[in-house]
């Protein structure tokens, strides 16, 4: 991957302490505007140090010790955690959504990881944890959150639809034509921040990658030419895991019977689960690194 | 037949021992109080609605025999709310002839869209006018155009004529009427004065169906 090293600045406990002060500010806003948010403020830092810095310790470990099983292993864990926190952004959706959003992931994710790996970068051996792990990470965390858009855009979008649903129902159509244009509006819902940022890269923001590469001391060039092979990956998983996780689980919606069950067909102890667990903090827009 | 539902954690009986025959050609009103369940009964005639027991039979064939879609193109549900879809009036009348359940047969032609549609006293839309720019009383003579074109065995109406004047809603009366000629049998969920089409009129009310005298 290129120079890796050598234009990095080592930060040691002084320079963390100094970047923890500018915390201060949003800390400070906090107390003054009454934002109630301090405890969320404190914690959300806390599990940036332990999270990441536990990441460096777990993949300093890892690239002394690979094996292919290990990688394997962690890309499992990944795709479970992606998993998990998607389904926990995705309200008003029926249960039992997770095997199809874990297979969803897992297929596109990976995939598109080792064609990466394998064909593009051409990594030796073809488990390298050094390359593989980043490049499965950019993948599966842009698809993770834009199969969350996804899946929670296809519900609520159905929901919308009920009459007409239920019209179409009535005159013949199949489940998967009463649900097309859900269907349809959600993948693309889950596409546009991706569109969003291929069409901005460059010209808004340095890609995170690319910002990390240079920071690393690698030629600008070289990073944006692995950049762009970076953002046509994302798109791409992004785009296929969208159309799997939608295809497969619209149907959740529908009876065997082929018709919609409505908001007053169901359990009602189903889309109290709102919101997210604590654990993985409050919904944000933050975005994986790409 | 029987129907339950769970309404506040409860489960709650809509109806129960419900026994109903329509015969072709037949025009029949269903009454009843709001909310004893006159929707839900269409709707499980339509195999719309899931039902608890109880088997329904079209022409002696019982519904395990059919397929739910094979089902609905004969057994025709016109929902209570009224809907088009995004495009033209025509597009919105040969909707179901883009659906996969008619492939191969053959839509209607303009003339008979236009025929039908001055029937149902809507000369003044034109085929290409888009859909949404329709009013109320239009969408819904629109969305039943949409099912009479079908050509059904069983048409179910529910409430359709409550968003029309009465002159528009005796026009709709007339098609309903032209298509129980053809033998298209036909349960009408009504709540204006009766307009002496109807053969017999059943009533559902406390969870069971009893004949009124018309």
């Amino acid at each position: 991957m290129g120079a890796t090293t050598g234009g990095v600045t080592s930060i040691g406990g002084a320079e963390l302490l100094i970047a923890s002060l500018l915390m201060l500010v949003a800390g400070f806003a906090s107390y003054r505007m009454k934002l109630g948010m301090a405890k969320d403020i404190v914690v959300s830092m806390v599990r940036l140090f332990l999270q990441l810095l536990a990441l460096g310790f777990v993949l300093r470990w890892v690239f002394g010790n690979q094996t292919w099983w290990l990688v394997l292993l962690i890309l499992l864990v990944m795709v479970a955690s992606a998993t998990q926190i998607a389904s926990t952004r995705v309200t008003k959706a029926p249960g039992g959504l997770k095997p199809a959003m874990f297979l969803s992931l897992f297929v596109t994710g990976l995939t598109m990881a080792f064609v990466v790996t394998g064909l593009i970068i051409r990594v030796k051996p073809w488990y390298g944890a050094r390359t593989v792990i980043p490049i499965a990470g950019m993948i599966l965390g842009n698809s993770m959150s834009a199969m969350a858009v996804a899946l929670d855009r296809l519900f609520a979008d159905m929901d919308s639809r009920t009459d007409e649903i239920l019209a179409l129902t009535a005159l013949g159509a199949t489940a998967r034509e009463a649900a097309q244009r859900s269907i349809r509006n959600s993948i693309r819902a889950g596409l546009i921040p991706t569109l969003a940022s291929m069409a901005a890269a460059g010209v808004v923001f340095i890609p995170g990658m690319m910002t990390g590469q240079i920071l690393a001391g690698a030629d600008p060039l070289e990073a944006a030419k692995y950049q762009i092979v970076v953002l046509l990956m994302v798109s791409a998983s992004t785009t296929a895991c969208n159309m799997l996780a939608v295809l497969l689980t619209y149907r959740r919606r529908f009876d065997v019977e082929g018709f919609f069950i409505e908001a007053g067909m169901r359990d009602p102890e189903e889309g109290t689960r709102r919101g997210l667990k604590p654990w993985f903090g409050k919904r944000s827009n933050s975005k994986a690194s790409r | 037949m029987a129907v339950e539902a769970r309404q506040e954690g409860r489960t709650v009986t809509i109806f129960e021992g419900v026994s109903l025959a329509l015969e072709a050609g037949e025009i029949v009103d269903l009454v009843g109080p709001s909310g004893s369940g006159k929707t839900t009964l269409l709707r499980v005639l339509a195999r719309l609605h899931s039902r608890t027991s109880g088997t329904l039979l079209l022409d002696g064939v019982p519904d395990g025999d059919i397929g739910p879609v094979a089902w609905r193109l004969a057994v025709a549900l016109v929902p209570q709310k009224p809907v088009t879809m995004p495009g033209t009036v025509r597009d919105n009348l040969l909707l179901p002839w883009t659906l996969k359940a008619r492939e191969g047969q053959t839509a209607p032609s303009d003339g008979e869209l236009r025929e039908l549609l001055s029937f149902v006293r809507l000369d003044d839309v034109g085929l290409a006018r888009d859909s949404s720019q329709l009013s109320v009383g239009q969408v819904a003579r629109v969305a039943l155009c949409r099912s009479f074109l079908t050509r059904p065995k069983v048409l179910l109406l529910d409430e359709v004529d409550a968003a029309l004047d009465s002159e528009s809603a005796s026009a709709v009366a007339a098609v309903v009427a032209r298509l129980a000629l053809d033998g298209t049998a036909c349960l009408r969920v009504r709540h204006r004065p009766p307009d002496g089409l109807a053969a017999r009129r059943v009533k559902l009310a406390d969870g069971a169906l009893s004949e009124e005298a018309v």
